[in-house]
Formats: C-alpha cells, structure tokens, sequence
C-alpha cells in the first residue's frame, strides 16, 4: 500500500473523531470546515515522522487537539456564528429533536470548561483510559485522575446552577 | 447531565458519524495540498499587508529625513520612524509564533502552555501597540507636512486655534482610550494567566 492509501484509509476510518474535535474546538461552520481541513494537513505533515513507537490513534488526537488549540489563537476574525446545534444538524441527516437537544447541553457543558479540561474531558467522552489520556496529554495518570474527578466536580455544580 | 449520560450521547453521535462517512480519497488528499489553505493563510495577510505599509512610510521618512530641517521635526519623524519599524515586527513575531511547533513532538500540556504563554504576550504586545499607534498619530502630523507640503505645522501655522482645541480633545480621547484598552485586553491576560497557573498546578 502507498503513503497515500495507508494516509487516506486512516482519514476515512477516523474521519468522525475528528469531525467531533473540529466542532468542540469552533463554534461555527466555517471555522469548523477550516479546522478540518487544518487537522488533515498537519496529519499529513507529521506522517512520515510518525515512528510508531506510540498508538497511532495516540498521535492522531495528539496532532488533532495540538492544531484545534493553536486554532484558537487565529480565530481573531469574525465568522457567522452559527449555534453548534446547527452545526451538528448539518452533518446528522436523521434528524432527532430529542438527540439534538441532549447533544446541545452536552456541548454547552463542555464550552464551560477551560482549554486544559475540555480536550480531558473530550478523550474521556471517547472512552480512553487514564494512561492513553497521559500519554496524548502530557499529564501523569494520577493527574489526570485527579483533573477528571475535578471535572466532574465541576459538570455538578453547572448542572445545580442550572 | 451527569458524566454517564453525556458519554452515552457522545457514544450515540459517534454512531451516527460511523454510519454516515462522507470523506472520499480525492477531498483528503486535497486537504493535504498547502494549496488549499489559501483561506486559513488569509487569516496573516492583514498584518502582512499592514507591516509592509509601516516599513514603506518608514522608509519614506528616513529618506526625506534632511526636508524636516528643524531638530523638533527630525526628533518627531525618527520617532515616527522607529514606533512604524517596531510595530509590525511585534505582530508579526506573535503570529510566527505558534507556526513554529512541532504539533506531533509536543503534547497536549506543552502546547496548550505555548498557547496561553503567547496568548498572554500577544495581547500585551496589542496594548502596547494601541497606545504606540495612538502616539504615532500625533507625531506623524508634522512629520507629513512638513515632508508632502513643505509646511512646518509649529511655525508655518498663522491661526493656532485648531490646535488649541484638537490638542486637548486629544488628551481627552486618550483618557477614555486608556480606559477602553485596559478593559478589553485585562480580561484577555488574566484568562491566559489563569490557563498558565492551571496547567502548572499538582504536577
């Protein structure tokens, strides 16, 4: 197999893990689409380096979450804020006004979170373990323990506020 | 929603993304061309196109530097000078900043402390650079008289009244200026602060 098709297939297979990074890290479409497109240039830019001494979806979220938060430094400019609702719309084409409510809160208990606890909190939600999260984060186990149990902490008092 | 709730709808949306893959060979290896970011590279082009305006006008007023004659007009054009050369270069370094990681060597911990280090120094660099811009514009008054009309606004100047009354509007606007630039770009580098102090916390 080719640089190309390996590259491609790895897209194809992950391509909703980074759709939900894309719409955590943005709040509107076009944003979003830019930060997609950021997220598989710098995949790409890395692939050869990649030595497979980690996980390949390690380096993936690693590469993906280090892009999502650098984007946040360019987004001075003014786009047309879309709701994140609407955004997820978009790509859902069952369309459920149950799922999409359920999905709205979620994202709005995430946008309450700091930078540092939403990409925890985000490879909590894909069902990563302590160590894996260490290791795409730079934390130690324990510490990301201990920054989970204060997230959940965190996700009641917003729901007692609300 | 508690912690298992929301995980059991992120497992649902991840279901539903699974079922409906929209990506094909042909988008993804576009997305891999540096042609196509045309649009993501824009987002410079402004500061890009205001460093070259700064140097060009620099330029300008080191090179007409004799036509100012007057020391108080040669003192207000180098300083002109030296506030449009510093300017750009201070934007311009913030934003090169961040281009330089290594997005797979850096985890997420390191880059996000990079980021909110910059962010801090990016928004003191805009203060600074509000408040130079603002200064700029009162020394520059002379500097282009005297270099595109020939006329010295201290001397050549018969009625004194519309200084007398833009000097102090001037101050005024500076005053409420201030005041606005605290309260915008404060907030921005407590937040950034607050990240760096996170990040380091218990490790």
């Amino acid at each position: 197999m080719s640089k190309e098709s390996l590259f491609t297939k790895l897209i194809r297979d992950n391509e909703g893990v980074i759709f939900k990074i894309t719409t955590i890290y943005t709040d509107n479409q076009e944003d979003q689409k830019d930060l997609y497109q950021e997220i598989v240039f710098q995949l790409w830019k890395a692939y050869d380096n990649f030595r497979g001494d980690a996980k390949i979806s390690t380096w993936m979220y690693r590469v993906a979450l280090n892009t999502a938060i650098t984007r946040l430094k360019k987004e001075k400019r003014k786009g047309n804020k879309v709701g994140i609702d609407k955004v997820i719309m978009k790509q859902t084409e069952q369309y459920d006004t149950a799922f999409e409510e359920k999905l709205r809160v979620l994202y709005t208990h995430i946008q309450g979170l700091n930078e540092l606890e939403k990409g925890l909190m985000l490879l909590l939600l894909e069902g990563k373990k302590y160590e894996e999260i260490a290791s795409i984060t730079g934390l130690s186990p324990s510490n990301v323990g201990t920054r989970i149990s204060r997230i959940k902490q965190k996700l009641k008092t917003q729901i007692v506020k609300k | 929603m508690e912690l298992e709730e929301m995980q059991a709808v992120w497992s649902d949306l991840s279901d539903q993304l699974e079922k409906q893959k929209k990506l094909t060979d042909k988008m993804i290896i576009m997305m891999t061309e540096e042609q196509y970011r045309s649009k993501w590279k824009r987002i410079a082009y402004p500061e890009i196109m205001g460093g070259i305006i700064c140097f060009g006008v620099a330029l300008l007023i080191l090179i007409n530097m004799k036509t100012l004659e007057t020391w108080y007009n040669i003192t207000f054009g180098i300083a002109s000078a030296i506030i449009l050369l510093i300017l750009p270069i201070l934007s311009l370094k913030s934003i090169t900043k961040m281009s330089r990681i290594n997005f797979a060597e850096k985890s997420y911990k390191d880059t996000l402390l990079v980021y909110a280090k910059s962010k801090k120094q990016f928004q003191s660099v805009q203060k600074v650079a509000y408040y130079l811009s603002f200064i700029l514009m009162f020394l520059i008054l002379p500097v282009t008289s005297k270099i595109l009309g020939d006329k010295d606004m201290f001397t050549g100047v018969k009625n004194i009244w519309p200084l007398v009354i833009f000097i102090p509007l001037g101050v005024a606007f500076l005053v409420f200026f201030s005041k606005w630039v605290h309260k915008c770009y404060n907030r921005n580098i407590v937040e950034a602060e607050n990240l760096i102090k996170e990040i380091h916390g218990e490790e």
